[in-house]
């Protein structure tokens, strides 16, 4: 293509009119912070692992979890058992988190540098979900177990016009209300952050088929 | 120790600098951006530095690292790039080097290239710098043979843009 060739002539001329910076011009960028958007990846990540941890301990210490409750409806040891496994998911989620930050290189290809940014977003993508799954599973079958296998409702003077299954349906929609919610707020804030890199991504993929 | 690294790398972007300016005049349309781009490149190489081996030439080093910053860390900045940027593009063509109808061949071939995505700008540039398919290749992450078939069909895209 003529053009083209055309336009390597002058492209290797262009050097004369490139902007020419001094030493210290330089010298003073690299004192200056990056706003990559791995950067932002990162911080926002490393708010989410926070903000579950911290929800979840700021409940147990508002005694939200209702001791007494655990403790008639005799399900206390099962809870303990949850909350062990539920931090041992946690210390999971973020060594994979960090061991995947730790690969993003920007010596790497494009290609494979976009794998890897991609993965490391899909961790915390999955950490939200994981916290959001255990939180329903856990409030739904709560609730059941309570409605159904104990006399916890039927104690609450101010509950007794109200149906267990209204009790039951009520807390699965307001979940479900949340979730949409959660899952809305993700899709703005890594859909603006991460749109273009999928579909550069894509691009490349697209090459290889 | 920290100084003379700083110094050797300072030293040799300040030499090398003119690839990074190449890669921010494909990638960015006014000069605030072309600005916002050589810094975030400037930051990225400054990271990466320390595990420059020196193996490879430190320029065929950059390329990499730059384009990786343009199509994929780099964050657009908010401003948006007015349509009106693209006729006063940065790449001013000298008038008295060319006849006019070659100056304006120039002139839309650039803006053609403008209206490419990020791959294919990131092509196009690798290509115009001399680089072999198998460079081409290795910067982006494909094989050799499908940066040949992509590099033909955006040549063809171009030929597209400019004869519609």
């Amino acid at each position: 293509m003529d053009e083209l060739e055309l336009l390597k002539q002058d492209w290797k001329k262009q050097n004369e009119g490139l902007p020419k910076l001094s030493y210290n011009e330089i010298y003073q960028m690299i004192l200056k912070k990056s706003s990559s958007m791995v950067k932002w990846i990162f911080i926002i990540s490393l708010l989410e692992f926070a903000l579950w941890i911290f929800l979840d301990i700021a409940l147990r210490l508002n005694g939200f979890a209702g001791e007494e409750v655990l403790e008639e409806a005799n399900i206390k040891s099962i809870t303990v058992i949850l909350s062990v496994l539920y931090y041992s998911i946690i210390v999971f989620f973020i060594v994979r988190f960090y061991l995947n930050y730790k690969k993003i290189q920007t010596t790497d290809s494009a290609k494979v540098l976009m794998k890897n940014i991609l993965k490391t977003r899909k961790t915390v993508k999955y950490y939200v979900w994981f916290n959001i799954g255990f939180f329903m599973v856990t409030l739904v079958s709560l609730i059941t177990y309570l409605a159904f296998f104990t006399t916890f409702y039927q104690q609450q003077g101010d509950l007794e016009a109200v149906p267990i299954k209204v009790i039951v349906i009520s807390a699965i929609l307001s979940g479900l209300v949340f979730v949409g919610f959660i899952a809305l707020f993700y899709r703005l804030i890594y859909g603006i952050l991460t749109r273009r890199l999928k579909r550069n991504y894509t691009e490349l993929e697209k090459l290889e088929v | 120790m920290n100084k003379e690294l700083e110094h050797s790398f300072v030293t040799n972007l300040e030499q090398n600098q003119n690839i990074v300016h190449k890669v921010c005049r494909i990638y960015t349309s006014n000069q605030d951006a072309h600005n916002d781009l050589f810094q975030e490149i400037t930051i990225q190489l400054w990271k990466a530095y320390p595990k420059f081996r020196g193996d490879a030439k430190f320029s065929t080093w950059m390329y990499r690292v730059a384009l990786n910053t343009a199509i994929t860390l780099y964050r657009k900045s908010k401003r948006s790039i007015k349509t009106s940027d693209l006729d006063t593009m940065n790449f001013k063509i000298k008038a008295e080097e060319y006849d006019d109808e070659v100056e304006q061949q120039l002139k839309l071939m650039y803006t053609a290239v403008k209206q490419l995505n990020d791959i294919e700008k990131a092509l196009v540039f690798l290509y115009l710098e001399d680089k072999s398919y198998r460079e081409i290749a290795d910067t982006m992450g494909i094989s050799e043979v499908n940066a040949r078939v992509k590099m033909n069909r955006v040549k063809t895209k171009l030929k597209k843009i400019l004869n519609p």
